[in-house]
């Protein structure tokens, strides 16, 4: 979480949803030729804002606009677990979801974005947020980066995407991630064909950052469906950029730059983060909003040294053998 | 080995009734890939999501194995040693000129018979140091030791450097990491299940202490003794720690050995100087 450093009179954001539709849009129809703005393809990765000066919670709607496109998209795609859902040995441990597909005000397998309320004062002001959680697309995901079967993956583009026809629903991607985000729906998946009560216990979802939609050079569902423009997406450098001003601009505060040695999720707050984390429902499904540490440096040295033992004992094979064979050279000269 | 001429740290010990088969580094090097390889095995079913959902976690010293970041860094530190000695292992021997684990000829045919001997048919053909099934053996290790560290070198690569490598590059190192983890799991198996052979237990002294009993060798490695015998290794030769051995012909008729054995021997002795 860190403070914005100045406050600005005026601030125009250089980039924002409507702006890269517009400039989209735009050099299409001009059949100019010109290079449109590519979201799939970007070679260094996007980066979105979620600014919580503008999220609303849409008032006077069933669910939030973000919400119901989200599910709309995604909630299909899901499947129905096995009927009966095999009972794990030796546990016994199963989690259904699909049931209570109707839950929207947490993460479930059927719902990968939710809008959180937080009232909270600060300097005096009392105000209430609305917050909208999902994944925050890590920039060196623990979540991808030890899955033991490559079912979660880093795109270029910045996604973090599980395959839900290699996860098996092991749930190690939610014990790394600090944000616990993916949630698991037993009774999926393809562990039922090996040794469904044995090893796997279903699958892992979460928000994909709608991959394929980037991939068509479409903006993720949420965003194209917020009312408010409170999300926006776009190259990662321009976003980080953009979440400075923003931030100047209110004097307010940022998260997900730093957080878990960086995420592609960049939340603006009038607020700092530590109030509103109290001000949140906390539990399994309910991100939170306090600094999270990235385990996995803890094993960056490690992982250096691994990188280079090949060298070492490649050098130290050398030289052993040379040694014993100079040796033996000068046995035989002195037997000469 | 070499063709033609034992390594330097192989010699009878005839009066302590024993034969020199592997040098003190031979050792280090086995038990040191051993170990590591060991924990290894360990930590990386630890990466599977096993501990705490088998209870292995609630074991005495054990409750580390269900934090797959603690497990991990295990996992990295038992591979520095592996990959590291793997790698000396390959360039050490290799520029020595030592061959005797490499299969030869007709290996997959005599390992065959070798087998078909444990079940009572037929009778074993004389041995060079090592067995034809342990030299196929070893190169079977080779190959699944090799694939686990370039793949396991790809996926370290994958955590530390470029978390975005391609989709079918990771998948690529994680499968085959996967799969020649199995496999290294099946060759230790069979590895150790060789032990339960009655007629391969005289060897298992040999990876603890570097030494065979001299009439078993005798017996059923006369291919190797004959190597030794032929090509004696002068006191020059030795390694300084071990300096202190004695080097000495055999002699036939002092160790009870089959005559078509003995004979065999006989034509390829030479007496001592």
């Amino acid at each position: 979480m860190q403070r914005s450093r100045t406050m600005s009179s005026r601030y125009v954001p250089k980039v924002s949803r409507r702006s890269f539709l517009a400039a989209s849009a735009g050099l299409a129809a001009s059949g100019l030729g010109l290079p449109r703005v590519s979201y799939g393809l970007q070679p260094r990765g996007l980066a979105s804002i979620i600014d919580l000066t503008l999220c609303d919670g849409c008032p006077g709607k069933d669910m939030p606009a973000c919400v119901a496109a989200c599910r709309n998209l995604y909630q299909k795609t899901v499947p129905d677990p096995v009927d009966p859902i095999p009972r794990l040995y030796p546990r016994g441990m199963i989690e259904d979801w699909s049931k209570k597909k109707q839950i929207y005000d947490r993460l479930t397998p059927y719902n990968f974005i939710f809008v959180e309320t937080a009232e909270v004062e600060y300097r005096g002001n009392k105000s209430t947020l609305f917050i909208p959680r999902r994944c925050m697309h890590c920039d060196n995901p623990a979540c991808a980066t030890i899955c033991p079967f490559a079912a979660n993956h880093k795109m270029k583009n910045g996604a973090v995407v599980i395959n839900d026809n290699l996860c098996v629903g092991g749930a190690k991607c939610r014990a790394v991630c600090p944000w616990a985000i993916p949630q698991r729906q037993s009774g999926v998946g393809v562990y039922l064909y090996v040794m469904p009560t044995l090893a796997g216990n279903g699958v892992m979802y979460k928000c994909n950052l709608c991959h394929d939609l980037l991939m068509e050079d479409k903006i993720p569902a949420c965003m194209d469906a917020c009312p408010a423009g409170a999300m926006v997406i776009g190259p990662r450098e321009e976003i980080l950029a953009d979440a400075r001003g923003r931030a100047e601009h209110i004097n307010g505060f940022i998260y997900g730059i730093g957080e878990n040695g960086g995420t592609s999720t960049i939340y603006i707050s009038p607020v700092p983060f530590d109030i509103i984390d109290k001000a949140i429902p906390q539990g399994p499904g309910l991100p939170h909003f306090k600094p999270a540490k990235r385990r996995m440096a803890e094993a960056s040295v490690l992982e250096t040294l691994v990188m280079g033992s090949p060298l070492v004992g490649i050098a130290a094979g050398v030289a052993g053998a040379f040694s014993i064979l100079s040796r033996r050279k000068g046995n035989e000269g002195g037997t000469e | 080995m070499r063709e033609g001429r034992s390594k330097m740290s192989e010699r009878i010990l005839e009066d302590k009734g024993l034969v020199v088969r592997h040098s003190v580094l031979e050792l280090f090097e086995h038990w040191a890939i051993a170990l590591s390889g060991l924990i290894l095995i360990l930590t990386g079913l630890f990466q599977m999501p096993i501990a705490n959902r088998y209870y292995i976690n609630e074991l005495p010293g054990l409750a580390w194995s269900a934090d797959y970041i603690v497990s991990l860094k295990v996992h990295y530190g038992a591979s520095i040693v592996f990959v590291a000695m793997s790698f000396f292992h390959v360039f050490y021997h290799g520029i020595l000129g030592d061959r005797g684990m490499l299969p030869r000829k007709g290996d997959m045919k005599q390992s065959i018979e070798v087998v078909k001997t444990f079940f009572g048919k037929g009778e074993e053909p004389p041995f060079h140091k090592y067995l034809p099934e342990q030299r196929l053996a070893y190169l079977g290790m080779a190959v699944i030791i090799g694939g686990l560290i370039i793949s396991g070198l790809m996926k370290t690569y994958k955590n530390l450097i470029d978390p975005q490598m391609s989709e079918a590059l990771t998948l690529l190192a994680t499968w085959a990491h996967n799969i020649f983890f199995v496999l290294f799991i099946i060759a230790f198996i069979g590895h150790m299940a060789a032990i339960i052979l009655k007629p391969n237990r005289p060897m298992v002294r040999g990876i603890f202490t570097g030494r065979v009993r001299l009439d078993y060798a005798r017996r059923r490695h006369p291919l190797w003794i004959s190597e030794i015998v032929d090509h004696p290794v002068t006191a020059e030769d030795q390694p300084e720690s071990e300096a202190d051995t004695i080097v000495e012909t055999a002699d036939p008729e002092e160790h009870e050995i089959t005559e078509e054995e003995a004979s065999e021997d006989k034509e390829k002795e030479e007496p001592r100087q």
